[in-house]
């Protein structure tokens, strides 16, 4: 006989339940057990091996961006031509770069660069898209109509060539320009998710029951429309990321974005095109970085969507 | 002066198809402190005109055609709706026909009711989680201080109607207007909440608006009734007069298939059903809208070309018909019931 995981665990905890002894404070209905929709989601999200690995590696990734440079020995920009383009070994575990200068933590250094930009950029993204959709969305009728028309002719416009047109209008390519340019022309299908999320449930009886009691309109937004929406948002983040970061490597690696001597993993990419026939692992290393990147946030965006949704709950 | 005074309200839905008469000139009037009970078959017109009073009907594609909404002397259709929510929750409160959808499922209980009472009372969140916990006693949720952190799937169907009176209440309303308030529950369950709802509107002086379609409702409750048919009033009585001397031939019919227990004149055999259905409101009949289903529909003019007026047949007592019970022959009786 096959035995459903979930309903044995059901079974289990109802078998705990009925063995409390009997209290007549609780029993005037109050609950016996306490849970809630995030350790709910965690549950789920954690039985989903693949999502749980790329979490894992996600966050790993990201602690060793932002720690490793305070804890390496070597100095990210001290050149040092003896060194030059060694392969990995014991002292220099990614090996170094054409400038001597020590991979490990070079690439710790651009991925807070690309990594900072992947989220800043999403962030911009998240609240322009959630402004822009929730206004449709929730005024309706002619609004929204133009609205989302116009959106429609934006979509049409291809992303890359955006943003370059956006970082040769904003000059050079700092950190705050590549957030922009990359931000400006990719926030289209966010507020999509988000006008259709506000259209939905704008229809609930809560809804009605909240205006019934005379709650102002930003409140009906704010506090009962989109918290309801927060759950495909977590997904819009890690669905818009990988996007993003690969963006600003493109950008980087034919050279519009980030330059020396700051550094993103793009851009240390482009520095190992140069001797890639020489000594492959200056461009192999970035580029493992960045795929594991999009990968795993891809695989975190897949399982946050099973956790999230109780629509797509397996069992 | 009345609490409130409906005169002449037309709400009409302008879709695709045509303009739906929704409702199509209801007049009523509610002094304080009274029980109106709105009774008629689904699609009749009831919820709009409850919703057209709280000016929460849909727009688009929903409009108030005409007509005034009067409430302590202040015409509410023409409110702004800045002002109109100022109104709500505070002077009027309403309660909906399905308390499991009512509530937002991702705000505590407790959350819900505070709000509304932070919202016009302006006081501080301790007094309003206080006054909270005090309503939650009053609608009888056993241990309300310890449930007001719970999210609404904890509560049942009868609990989550129960908030939502409290909700409704939190404000001391004048006027509560509860749309279907039992529809939704069980019958056990159906009989407390009415009991409750009695029991609360008497002690905080309220009016009440209770729309229904099950006539033993309004019985119990109402102290004047106003039966709808085709976004049009009907009939309109006390309870006692409706029950006892039922003019409109829909209120007839709709007493009809009640079925009876006990008392005088008991009827026996099969309940009768109304045969038919209600006309399609975006081309209502110009002659007399019960006309197609009445049993007592003649040739004549009065049936098949105008559409009666409403009037006045004793003190007190209106009907829209060419056929009251007290006017009607015995011929007509004699083919009617079968």
């Amino acid at each position: 006989m096959v035995v459903n995981p979930r309903e044995e665990q059901l079974r289990t905890e109802a078998i705990v339940d009925e063995e409390r002894p009997f209290d007549p404070d609780t029993a005037s209905g109050q609950p016996l057990r306490q849970t809630n929709l995030w350790s709910d989601a965690w549950r789920r999200y954690i039985r989903n091996r693949g999502a749980l690995v790329a979490g894992a590696i996600l966050v790993f990734v990201i602690l060793y961006c932002l720690i490793w440079p305070f804890i390496s020995p070597y100095d990210p920009n001290g050149v040092d031509f003896s060194l030059k383009n060694q392969t990995p070994s014991l002292r220099h575990p990614l090996g170094t770069d054409a400038f001597g200068r020590d991979l490990l933590t070079r690439t710790a250094l651009g991925g807070r660069i690309s990594i900072g930009i992947g989220f800043a950029a999403t962030i911009v993204i998240l609240l322009i898209g959630i402004a822009y959709g929730a206004i449709a969305g929730f005024v309706g009728g002619r609004v929204d109509n133009g609205l989302m028309r116009f959106l429609d002719a934006l979509y049409g416009l291809p992303y890359l060539p955006f943003a370059i047109i956006t970082l040769a209008i904003l000059g050079n390519a700092s950190f705050w320009t590549m957030v922009i340019a990359l931000s400006v022309a990719s926030w289209f299908t966010t507020a999509r998710i988000v006008r259709g999320q506000i259209i939905t449930l704008k229809e609930n009886d809560y809804v009605r029951a909240a205006k019934a009691v005379g709650a102002r309109w930003y409140r009906v937004l704010g506090r009962h429309l989109l918290p309801n929406t927060l759950g495909v948002l977590i997904i819009a983040i890690f669905l818009e990321l990988p996007g993003v970061i690969l963006g600003e490597a493109f950008l980087s690696f034919i050279g519009l974005g980030i330059s020396p001597p700051d550094s993103s993993w793009g851009q240390m990419a482009e520095e190992g095109r140069r001797v890639y026939r020489v000594v492959p692992h200056v461009i192999v290393i970035p580029s493992i970085a960045i795929a594991t990147l999009v990968l795993t946030a891809n695989f975190v965006a897949d399982g946050l969507r099973d956790a999230l949704d109780p629509r797509t709950r397996e069992t | 002066m009345a609490l409130l005074e409906v005169n002449d309200l037309r709400t009409h839905f302008f879709t695709r198809e045509g303009v739906v008469q929704a409702v199509d000139g209801v007049s009523f009037s509610l002094e304080r402190g009274k029980t109106l009970g709105i009774v008629g078959e689904s699609g009749c017109g009831k919820s709009v005109t409850a919703l057209s009073i709280m000016g929460l009907i849909p727009r688009p594609p929903a409009r108030i055609v005409s007509g005034s909404v009067v409430f302590e002397g202040r015409d509410l259709t023409t409110l702004r709706e800045h002002d109109l929510e100022d109104v709500r929750g505070n002077e009027i409160a309403m309660i909906f026909q399905d308390p499991m959808t009512c509530l937002n499922p991702t705000l505590r209980i407790g959350t819900q009711i505070t709000e509304t009472i932070r919202r016009h009372k302006g006081v501080s969140k301790a007094e309003a989680r206080k006054r909270a916990v005090e309503l939650l006693d009053e609608v009888q949720i056993p241990n309300a201080a310890g449930r007001l952190d719970d999210y609404p799937h904890r509560y049942s169907g009868g609990m989550r109607q129960r908030v939502m009176i409290a909700m409704a209440l939190s404000c001391n309303p004048k006027l509560l207007i509860a749309d279907e308030p039992t529809t939704a529950l069980d019958v056990t369950v159906q009989a407390q909440v009415l009991d409750l709802l009695e029991q609360l509107r008497q002690e905080y002086g309220m009016a009440m608006i209770i729309i229904t379609h099950d006539m033993g409702v309004v019985a119990e409750a109402a102290d004047d009734i106003v039966v709808m048919y085709a976004g049009q009033v009907v009939e309109q009585a006390s309870v006692l007069e409706l029950f006892d001397h039922p003019e409109h031939p829909y209120t007839e019919a709709l007493l009809g298939a009640l079925p009876q227990i006990e008392g005088e004149g008991i009827r026996e055999g099969r309940l009768t059903a109304i045969p038919g259905r209600p006309p399609d409101l975006i081309r209502p009949p110009t002659a007399c809208r019960f006309g197609p289903r009445c049993p007592y529909a003649d040739d004549e003019d009065r049936c098949t070309k105008e559409n009666p007026e409403l009037r006045e047949l004793r003190p007190g007592h209106l009907v829209r018909s060419a056929h009251p019970t007290s006017e009607r022959s015995r011929a007509d009786t004699r083919m009617a019931v079968p």
